[in-house]
């Protein structure tokens, strides 16, 4: 807000995109065929190679994979920041308060309920879509239930556990689903509830694109009035705000973004929670129209490192996302719980 | 009725939660008052009498159950969001603890009514922000981060976020909450140069009583089911302020202003001697106490001799000769601890 910083800040947004490239390029190199540094760049920048075999694994594997991987970490990065503006909350992020397990719950619903009465021909035709809807319909109600808790208790730690006890909630319906649906439908479901980045087809990225990025312009849109909602409902009303419109719009885009990333890779934790925070630390604002920038691109650039990480370089084995993730974030959950043991401030 | 001075104006308001056809709880009733542009204005009452529903009716936070409020002539409801911002500003209880959070960056959002959808400062904003940070003196601060500052200074800037929302009302809900003595002065005083120099009108409300009966224009007294309205001189005279004390042991010192919490009365006791030594061994008594009669018959007295280097206290008691060189060995004599 104050011209002194900006120009610090805008520093360390470009760094940041620099970074981002970086390992971009270090992600699209990894993986169990080795293609030359060179040929990848030659790839990237021409759309041609003599061998027709790494063209296809770089555009039709490798490129749709870490581009899934810029998309949900900005999405799930942008939805916790917004959670934890919204709730003033440092612990709130998409994961912790069960709206990723509403988006799995509505997507369980879909797959193991509805879509067992139709053959799999029928599932393929509509269903991408109907994947994504079904996890925003579930995101956004777990938050609606959230947002009308919040209205009551007042205590940050209360809607925390309120939120964990959702999540369990709708985990126990999902295995009530699991328990009577069919053996077909079921291993479907468990796989994509293991979460990856690697799954989407190239169709599913033409829906989860235009939707996160609609989402992260509703976000940045709503950058004026998040920074408003840091002093709370009270101020943010004797402001001017219409805190209803506004609420309703955030949840909108949250759910957007955390229900669409659900949808294609699965429950991803932690994410959401601590990007937030790190963009907050190198940043040291709270203006939301520098920390939304610096959650995408930070976001990004976790879940590519995530990723890399996960393709354990020098080996032929991988590991799931989500628990790299859950590895990387939770020392960051844990000195932010040890930091503000006394007062729960954002930050 | 609406007279041309009267910027603030309450007409047969009733307070409370739920709405006007479904009232689940009524707070306070039939409330007509007025403010005049300028004007430092104190609610007090008890604890839960309905001082901050009132603030935050006037304030637009909540809706009336019924009644009026009209700003500059015109209802409230009728003004839209942006309108409203504009023309009254609020600065509420909450303590706000967010790090990384300058004290500029604070006052700024104030400007929130006045940017466009980006938010982005132009140079008239700046230069407000500014002229707001120096007016509550806290321009030396302005890059502070808000968890870096004392519980004052961040309180000075709530206040200028609220003048850098430029409006002519600022509504502030208990401001001397959580400080120190020097700090509640010192922040009703900025109130009052505000509402002097910068022709602010300007409602609070406050348990500090001895301050706002100093400090402030006019009180709003609520009292169990009507507010007497006056200034704090008047509401003295006419006993009006007694009723804050109803079945309470707080009493009312008329002629010191003060509050005192009522002790079992030992007894009547007499002074002797002159001067601020006196003065200030009659509160002493007084706190302890005893009921301070002129007649120096008493069969109680204390006479008061500084005419030595330090002062020195006599009891009198039935012949008895008691002498003590500090105010707290005469009380430690008088109740009878040695």
């Amino acid at each position: 807000m104050d011209t002194r910083f900006n120009k610090k800040i805008l520093l360390i947004l470009i760094s940041l995109s620099a970074l981002l490239i970086l390992v971009f390029i270090v992600d699209l190199f990894l993986g169990s065929v080795k293609i030359p540094f060179k040929e990848i760049l030659k790839i990237l920048v021409s759309g041609e190679s003599e061998n027709q075999i790494w063209l296809t694994i770089i555009y039709d594997f490798r490129l749709p994979k870490a581009i899934t991987a810029v998309l949900a970490g900005a999405a799930l990065s942008v939805s916790g920041l917004q959670m934890q503006t919204i709730f003033r909350n440092p612990l709130a992020g998409p994961y912790v308060l069960g709206i990723s397990s509403g988006a799995s719950l509505g997507v369980a619903i879909l797959v193991l309920g509805y879509t067992s009465h139709f053959t799999n021909q029928a599932v393929h035709y509509f269903g991408n879509w109907a994947q994504v809807i079904s996890a925003w319909i579930g995101a956004g109600l777990v938050l609606f239930l959230i947002l009308a808790v919040s209205m009551r208790v007042q205590d940050i730690m209360t809607i925390l556990i309120l939120g964990i006890l959702f999540g369990s909630a709708t985990s126990a319906i999902v295995s009530i689903f699991q328990y009577f649906s069919h053996q077909s439908m079921l291993k479907a479901f468990v796989i994509w509830s293991m979460g990856s980045l690697g799954n989407l087809s190239k169709s599913q990225l033409n829906i989860l694109m235009p939707c996160i990025i609609a989402g992260l312009i509703l976000s940045l849109l709503f950058s004026k009035i998040l920074n408003v909602l840091l002093l709370g409902e009270t101020y943010a009303r004797s402001l001017g705000v219409n805190i209803k419109f506004s609420r309703i719009m955030l949840f909108i885009s949250t759910s957007i973004l955390a229900g669409s990333i659900t949808a294609f890779c699965g429950p991803i934790g932690f994410i959401g929670i601590a990007v937030p925070h790190i963009v907050r630390i190198i940043t040291k604002s709270v203006n939301h129209y520098y920390l939304i920038p610096g959650s995408i691109l930070s976001g990004a650039i976790v879940l590519l490192i995530s990723d890399i990480i996960a393709l354990l370089p020098g080996s032929d084995s991988t590991l799931p996302v989500n628990s790299v993730t859950a590895l990387l974030g939770i020392p960051i959950v844990i000195w932010i719980i040890i930091k503000n043991k006394k007062i729960a401030s954002l930050g | 009725m609406y007279f041309s001075d009267n910027i603030l104006s309450i007409e047969n308001l009733s307070i409370g939660y739920g709405s006007a056809d479904n009232i689940s709880k009524m707070v306070f009733s039939d409330i007509i008052l007025q403010a005049k542009k300028g004007e430092n204005i104190a609610i007090i009452g008890r604890n839960g009498i309905g001082k901050s529903t009132l603030l935050r009716t006037i304030g637009r936070l909540q809706k009336p159950l019924k009644g009026n409020i009209l700003v500059k002539g015109k209802d409230i409801s009728h003004y839209t969001k942006q309108e409203f911002a504009r023309l009254v500003s609020f600065v509420s209880t909450e303590i706000i603890r967010i790090s990384n959070f300058r004290l500029f960056d604070l006052v700024a959002l104030g400007r929130f009514p006045y940017t466009g959808w980006i938010g982005k400062l132009g140079k008239d904003d700046y230069n407000i922000v500014n002229e707001s940070i120096y007016q509550v003196g806290i321009d030396d601060l302005k890059y502070k981060l808000i968890n870096e500052v004392s519980d004052g200074e961040r309180q000075r800037a709530m206040i200028a976020r609220a003048l850098a929302q430029d409006t002519e009302i600022i509504i502030l809900d208990e401001p001397t909450a959580f400080l120190d003595l020097p700090s509640k002065y010192e922040i009703i005083r900025l109130l009052n140069e505000l509402t002097v120099n910068k022709g602010k009108t300007i409602v609070f409300s406050s348990h500090d009583l001895s301050i706002t009966l100093q400090e402030a224009d006019k009180i709003w007294l609520m009292e169990t089911n009507k507010i007497a309205e006056g200034a704090p001189e008047d509401l003295i005279l006419n006993k009006d302020i007694y009723n804050l004390f109803d079945n309470s042991r707080m009493t009312f010192n008329i002629e010191s202003g003060d509050f005192r919490l009522a002790r079992n009365k030992p007894g009547k006791i007499s002074i002797t001697g002159k001067g601020i030594v006196k003065y200030w061994t009659r509160r002493a008594l007084e706190r302890i106490g005893y009921e301070i009669s002129d007649e120096v018959k008493e069969d109680l007295s204390v006479q008061v001799d500084d005419n030595k280097k330090s002062p020195e206290w006599i009891i009198m008691r039935k012949g008895n000769k008691i002498k003590c060189n500090s105010i707290y060995k005469l009380t430690l004599h008088l109740r009878g601890i040695n």
